[in-house]
């Protein structure tokens, strides 16, 4: 294969667009479908299965953003407030508007304009105050998992719940909000058809589009993607405005349906209601959002008819039709609350974890390439591009890791650390690829300072490396796995990266190419890891005890692997490792380190007899 | 002059309680990584229970205890019934978890004890006022300023001084190394939830007494502040927490005093948009508590 | 008192430690030895709670302790010095020690406390300082002494020296020696071989997660083909 081809190594149309496309068009057609005959069939609700739908549109959106980052937003239905404020004051015309917000800022009593437009103004309104909201989550550091991006997101929803209730000159407060005239909300439910299909395919599509697979890779390990050359804030943000502009489109839908807008109505119980239903079905899931939509939906009309008749039962004449509502109001958030707690405690994932229709479509029905590629040819080195590392010192708190560490290497090499624990090797590779600052000294790539430059950039300018503890993509197939970096790569790379496929093949991965990472076995995960790297093209491989964990025949056959992936693009190599066969096996050079400092360099025959080294390796008797 | 006087007591009674609440909130986190959204549970259901003793005829000085006690056993029972399955778990489930716990324990209270206001009578002196110079001082906020130097200095005491305080720090700093000194995981967590427990009591008594009522409702507000000031303060810091506490107070009386009338009522969403702020500058809070990343 | 065999522990799909066994005799001071990664502080780990082993068996004085927590471990008498120390930064050194008397009745903390003052100046010069002030040295003598505040009947380390200079090396087997000396039974995980034969009466030699030798530390002393495990050949 070689690399004229025109075909993107890491795009596949069948499998990026047409499979989800097919996908959506048959999810979209069995949700309705389970609505449909919910209403024809068992007397259901037409109203409870129009609000379905659109909460499911407002679901997905917060899908695309919540299940492809892996950070907790409690603040959607905020932006859903904003947005459904937006639209109504758009779209209500100006003789409602003035019974309620007659004194409203910006003439906006003035303004009318027909639904559609003034769902696009709400969603334009509403993706501006994502852009700043984003810029502050990207600023608090939020990755999956963080803490701080919750509160921000939380407060946000607080803030526009409060805005809305002590504003009533633009939002007609607390008790009159604001509505459209009678009969003036929407009548059909095509708007709405066409919203849902729209969602679940811009749903399907961006997971699979290079700004999702790089989110979800950040969601997995947010720090081995950075080392993979992914900037986890800016695939975030992509992923945030996408699902709050989808938010936005079922806010307004909401109200336009509702035909009014009050603050409660975008608060913690519809942030209840949607959160557990993303959770249940499987956050990870376009699928799994929708089958949560509908469980829940089902769940808590089971709960709202048990309520009616529950009371009925006990004899308690209620006429009252207040308190009525309020009994039936709060079994189903029992149900809501129980449910969110049944599954957190034994089903984190949800029903469907990350399972995707039209994924699995692929699998049933698609054509697969069935013969291995043939191994990538070796490349020419390109020896302008050296690694020349000088003086670096780093102290934590009074402990000196490191201290005036030279090394340096050509990318015809392959350059060995090795030293007892503690030495420092692991640091002086941190400080390389930007994880750990240095105090002092320099890190300089083909004459371009590279010294404390955040982790993704130098990768994408080429020194790659892969981890002491194995750090993969565990939930992504080995394919996708090794995509990653390969879309990274396509970017930032100067020439074009080898084909996916091929890498596969020539780490021995092709057998288990469509495994889950984590279902692989030790020494696998290792070569994915490595093939993973190499799919960077970078000048250099710098890898952290590639062989830890192996046995004696595992890392003597991880010298080939090595050789082969550093020829296949080219690259230096500097590796750490504790096993000596190896390292004497694979390397030209070596420097040995021990309490921060090199003490010893030379070729392995230099070094295996150098008493300093044995020394240190095998520790010296009372200094006296 | 007087008039910051006045808004530094004002702020530093309100600030007070924030702070009990903050500290019991910070309590479990330290131990659990947990944020626990259910910590307003615990004034509701002693509201409820204050409630019915008084309409049953008790005086305030046993439903103060009462308080307390209720507000510990509501603590425990939680974490037996829910937390302790999620010990271990990621963020990511603890929070919703949490989440969750708050909606069923306020759902379940709703529908099956009582959904409406309950008034009851408070004691005479929460409404006594008395001058100092030109400063009108409320009876109430020297009370709960005292009690919660009070308490405090009582929960600090049990921190430094106790073998309990001594696990319970060094669970949160290392628990698995706390663990290999012989510290059973069970006791030091079910003791942070006590902790809590009484420390949200505490704050529950004030918190009711100047309210003169409970609704089931009631958490919310007391949890948005225990929770958002522990954050101010930096989560695993417990002297952050009070002093997020204090501050929230503060933030709270003089936004409330400078801004014109016509907006006073977005005070509290002021107050948010804040804290939002706060976040995105200073993720860490304001005592920031070091964590290292192991590569 | 200590007899373990066909111990195996996994990480995922990973064996990070396979069929290990061993044994410890009341008084005996057992050496782990060997090159890096090779599942000593796996072994170590499993042996203390931390981590379950997936098949073996482990006796402590003839009862069946696989799988236990460290929690009761530590109460029948087994205590770990773990890797890095792990002391509690935030605490002080007394507090520090305090805690590792923790499973002590409350009458006999005080005297231990003051046993380890005697036995330990360094430490008593920082009675009330935060124990991360202290320097790696001075560190590692606390979390050995905190460890013998639960008065255990078999103490374990992992790796001692690690990180130390020189000197503070000397000083900790120094201290080692003067344990083992008092008749302290200890199995101690050692990256500095030497040191560690010179000290054994008995050690294992572990690599790739397996046991590939045994015998006193007079005997691998001799041994040349230690130097090739190490280094490999």
């Amino acid at each position: 294969m070689s690399n004229a081809m025109t075909h993107h190594p890491s795009r596949n149309l069948r499998r990026d667009v047409a499979f989800p496309v097919v996908g959506a068009v048959l999810l979209f057609g069995l949700f309705l479908g389970a609505g449909l005959l919910y209403q024809g069939l068992l007397g259901g609700h037409e109203r409870l299965v129009t609000f379905a739908l659109i909460d499911a549109v407002i679901v997905l959106g917060m899908q695309i953003y919540i299940g492809n980052t892996g950070i907790l937003s409690f603040g959607h239905i905020g932006f859903g407030a904003i947005a459904g404020y937006a639209f109504a004051l758009s779209a209500i015309s100006p003789v409602e508007k003035l019974k309620r917000v007659s004194d409203a800022p910006f003439g906006l009593v003035d303004v009318q304009l027909d639904p559609w437009t003034s769902i696009a103004v709400a969603v334009v309104v509403v993706v501006l105050v994502a852009a700043v909201v984003g810029v502050g989550l990207a600023r608090s550091g939020a990755e999956s998992g963080a803490v701080s991006a919750t509160v921000i997101t939380l407060a946000l929803l607080f803030v526009t719940h409060e805005l809305a209730r002590n504003w009533p000159d633009l939002t007609g407060g607390d008790r009159a909000g604001l509505s459209f005239r009678i009969g003036g909300a929407l009548d059909t439910r095509v708007p709405i058809y066409l919203a849902l299909f729209g969602t679940i395919l811009v749903a399907r599509l961006f997971a699979q589009s290079r700004a999702g697979r790089l989110a979800v890779a950040a969601r997995e390990d947010n720090l081995a993607a950075r080392a993979m050359g992914v900037n986890p804030l800016v695939q975030q943000m992509l992923g945030l405005l996408l699902s709050v502009a989808v938010v936005g489109v079922g806010a307004s839908l909401r109200v336009y349906e509702k035909g009014s807008i009050l603050p409660g109505d975008f608060f913690f119980n519809l942030t209840l209601v949607t959160l557990v239903m993303l959770i249940v079905g499987g956050r990870r899931s376009v699928t799994g959002a929708l089958l949560g939509v509908g469980v829940i939906t089902a769940g808590r009309e089971l709960a709202r008819r048990l309520g009616q008749d529950g009371f009925e039962i006990f004899g308690i004449g209620l006429d009252d039709a207040p308190l009525d509502w309020i009994f039936r109001e709060n079994l189903k958030t029992v149900f809501l609350g129980s449910a969110m707690l049944a599954f957190m405690i034994w089903r984190p994932a949800g029903l469907l974890d990350d399972w995707e229709l039209d994924r699995w479509l692929r699998s049933r029905f698609g054509r697969r390439r069935s013969e291995q590629p043939t191994t990538p040819p070796v490349v020419e080195f390109d020896d302008t591009d050296a690694l020349v590392v000088r003086e670096v010192d780093v102290a934590f708190g009074g402990f000196q890791a490191l201290r005036d560490v030279s090394i340096d290497a050509g990318r015809h090499e392959v350059v060995g650390i090795i030293g007892p624990n503690g030495a420092g090797k692991t640091t002086l590779l941190n400080v390389i690829t930007g994880l750990v600052p240095s105090d002092s000294g320099t890190v300089v790539l083909g004459g371009v300072d590279l010294t404390g430059r955040p982790s993704f950039e130098i990768a994408r300018h080429g020194l790659v490396r892969t981890f002491q503890n194995l750090r993969l993509f565990s939930a992504l197939t080995v394919r996708e796995n090794i995509e990653v970096s390969a879309l990274v790569a396509q970017k930032a790379r100067d020439h074009q990266p080898p084909d996916v496929d091929a890498l596969v093949a020539a780490a021995g991965l092709w057998e288990v190419r469509d495994r889950r990472a984590r279902e692989l076995d030790y020494g696998t995960s290792r070569r994915l890891e490595l093939a993973r790297a190499a799919a960077m093209s970078p000048s250099f491989l710098l890898l952290d005890e590639p062989t830890s964990g192996m046995s004696d025949a595992e890392s003597t056959a991880m010298i080939e692997q090595v050789r082969l992936m550093a020829g296949v693009i080219g690259a230096g190599v500097v590796v750490i490792d504790h096993d000596l066969n190896f390292i004497t096996g694979i390397c030209d050079r070596i420097y040995c380190l021990d309490c921060g400092h090199v003490i010893a360099e030379g070729t392995p025959a230099e070094i295996q007899a150098d008493p300093a080294v044995q020394a240190a390796y095998l520790g010296s008797s009372a200094q006296g | 002059m007087a008039e910051l006087l006045q808004n530094l007591i004002d702020g530093l009674g309100r600030g007070s309680i924030y702070a009990l609440l903050a500290l019991g909130v910070a309590v479990i986190f330290g131990v659990m990584h947990l944020l626990n959204f259910a910590h307003g549970e615990l004034i509701t259901v002693s509201g409820y229970a204050a409630f019915w003793a008084l309409d049953a005829g008790w005086s305030w000085y046993l439903v103060v205890p009462l308080i307390v006690l209720v507000s510990v056993a509501t603590s425990l029972v939680i974490e037996r019934v829910a937390f302790s399955r999620v010990r271990g778990a990621d963020d990511f489930t603890l929070l919703l978890t949490s989440f969750g716990v708050h909606f069923v324990v306020s759902a379940i209270f709703l529908l099956y004890v009582s959904a409406s206001v309950k008034t009851f009578s408070r004691p005479g002196w929460v409404t006594n006022t008395f001058a100092v110079g030109s400063l009108r001082i409320e009876v109430f906020d020297t009370v709960v300023i005292g009690v919660t130097v009070l308490a405090l200095i009582g929960t600090s005491l049990l921190l430094q001084r106790t073998m309990f305080g001594l696990a319970l720090r060094a669970a949160a700093a290392d628990f698995d190394t706390a663990r290999l000194m012989g510290v059973r995981s069970d006791s030091v967590i079910r003791g942070a939830f006590a902790l809590s427990g009484a420390l949200a009591g505490i704050a529950g008594i004030f918190w009711l007494m100047r309210a003169g009522s409970t609704v089931p409702s009631a958490g919310v507000n007391p949890m948005l502040k225990g929770v958002l000031a522990a954050l101010i303060g930096g989560l695993g810091s417990l002297r952050g927490a009070v002093l997020g506490g204090l501050a929230l107070g503060m933030a709270e009386v003089l936004l409330r005093s400078r801004l014109p009338d016509s907006v006073a009522s977005l005070t509290e969403g002021v107050v948010f948009l804040l804290i939002a702020l706060l976040f995105i500058f200073r993720p860490q809070g304001l005592i920031a508590v070091a964590h290292a990343e192991r590569v | 008192m200590l007899e373990v065999s066909g111990l195996t522990t996994r990480y995922g799909e990973i064996s990070a430690l396979r069929d290990a066994s061993l044994h410890v005799g009341s008084g005996e001071v057992v050496g782990l030895i060997g090159p890096n990664g090779a599942g000593k502080t796996t072994l170590l780990n499993s042996l203390a709670g931390l981590l379950e082993p997936s098949e073996g068996t482990v006796t402590f004085d003839g009862e069946d302790v696989t799988g236990s927590s460290p929690e009761r471990l530590l109460r029948m008498g087994l205590a770990l010095v773990p890797e890095h120390r792990r002391i509690f930064a935030d605490l002080s050194v007394e507090e520090n020690l305090r805690i590792g008397g923790i499973t002590v009745p409350a009458g006999r903390r005080q005297p231990l406390l003051d046993e380890m003052a005697e036995q330990f100046p360094v430490l008593r010069d920082k009675w009330t300082t935060s124990a991360g002030y202290l320097s790696g040295g001075e560190a590692q003598q606390l979390a050995i002494a905190r460890a013998l505040m639960s008065e255990p009947r078999l103490l374990m380390m992992d790796e001692p020296s690690l990180g130390l200079a020189p000197v503070m090396v000397d000083v900790v087997f120094e201290l080692i020696a003067s344990l083992r000396d008092r008749g302290r039974t200890m199995l101690v995980v050692e990256q500095n071989a030497t040191r560690m034969l010179e000290m054994a009466d008995r050690a294992y030699v572990v690599r790739s997660g397996a046991i590939v030798a045994e015998g006193t530390g007079a005997e691998l002393r001799d041994d040349d083909r230690l130097f090739d495990t190490f280094l490999g050949n």
